[in-house]
């Protein structure tokens, strides 16, 4: 097995089982998927806390991410011309992008920015939305609006 | 090849009830029987006006190969995603402002749709694959004294995939 697989955290490996689980959705094997969901599910449950953050360290990982993470990965997919990491790098930088913006607007308006609207994400792409009625279809991807889902407000 | 159902482009005109020879589009379930339906008949592929039914293969080609720099970044990118998964339920976790919650918890999901894309490409598509295998086997001899880990679930995954 390659090391990168060996030091995977709890998210990591719930994203590659949330990831295969929805393979096995597309090629109609509920069965299988299921089984990725309760593998997901075990992962879920390992995640760990992380105290004393903020807002900050959200804000600077994003920044890494557009300053070299997607540059980095993008010379690699044009080397070996692999035009399907080139896709979701692009449609992964767009929504990095917008979470990005989303963060620093929370930081100028605070809760004002959902007091009386939604939020939305696109289950396809990631890309997020603030507003009453998302976009008929995905603007990074072009999914109609039924895969992007609003998250709702929780009790407190 | 088999047919299957997309449930949700489904409009329930039940044609491919009529022209199926083995009765196989018609389950309580809404999805198509693979055990009865025959190997590449296509019948209620050509008949449903919705376009709601197209035949999966039962074997999948090999995934493309992907070369060691791109999946290197990708699980790189990937980390990073996850990593910023974890902070914005930290963050949601800590607090008790509904909006903040709320806004974090989205980032959150956000972040887990894009870790997902980086390892689809980083040569993790397909669940059947030989990569996809090779690490099911390893959760399993990783895991084998934890009491929680879901074993039974992974074995079914190996047998079945
Ligand atoms: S023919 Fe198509 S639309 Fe009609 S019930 Fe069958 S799958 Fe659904
Ligand atoms: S492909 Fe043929 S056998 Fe299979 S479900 Fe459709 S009509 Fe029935």
């Amino acid at each position: 097995m390659e090391d990168d697989m060996r030091q995977m955290t709890a998210e990591e490996l719930g994203a590659l089982c949330t990831n295969l689980q929805k393979a096995c959705t597309k090629q109609l094997r509920n069965e299988e998927a299921s089984l990725f969901g309760t593998l997901a599910a075990y992962y879920d449950k390992q995640r760990t806390i992380e105290k004393a953050q903020d807002l900050k360290t959200l804000l600077a990982a994003i920044n890494t991410d557009l300053s070299n993470g997607f540059a980095e990965a993008s010379n690699a997919a044009e080397e070996s011309n692999d035009r399907g990491t080139k896709r979701a790098l692009v449609w992964g930088e767009k929504a990095s992008k917008l979470l990005k913006a989303l963060m620093i607007r929370y930081e100028k308006q605070g809760s004002a920015l959902l007091e009386n609207t939604n939020i939305w994400v696109c289950e396809i792409c990631g890309f997020v939305y603030v507003g009453d009625i998302p976009p008929s279809v995905c603007p990074i991807c072009k999914v109609p609006s039924f895969k992007i889902h609003p998250i709702q407000k929780e009790a407190v | 090849m088999h047919a299957a159902r997309n449930t949700s482009l489904c409009t329930k005109d039940c044609v491919c009830l009529f022209v199926c020879p083995t009765g196989a589009t018609d389950t309580e379930t809404g999805q198509i029987d693979f055990t009865k339906c025959l190997d590449g008949c296509r019948l209620c592929v050509d008949a449903c006006p919705s376009h709601a039914i197209y035949l999966v293969p039962s074997v999948y080609p090999a995934p493309q190969e992907k070369s060691e720099a791109v999946r290197k970044s990708l699980f790189a990118l990937a980390k990073s995603k996850a990593g910023q998964e974890r902070l914005a339920r930290s963050l949601s976790e800590a607090s008790d402002d509904p909006i903040f919650k709320q806004l974090m918890n989205a980032v959150a999901t956000s972040n887990r749709v894009l870790a997902e894309d980086c390892y689809r490409e980083a040569g993790y598509i397909l669940p059947q694959s030989e990569a996809v295998q090779l690490w099911l086997h390893n959760l399993l001899s990783e895991h084998e004294k934890d009491e929680d880990f879901p074993s039974d679930a992974v074995k079914t995954l190996l047998e079945k995939l």
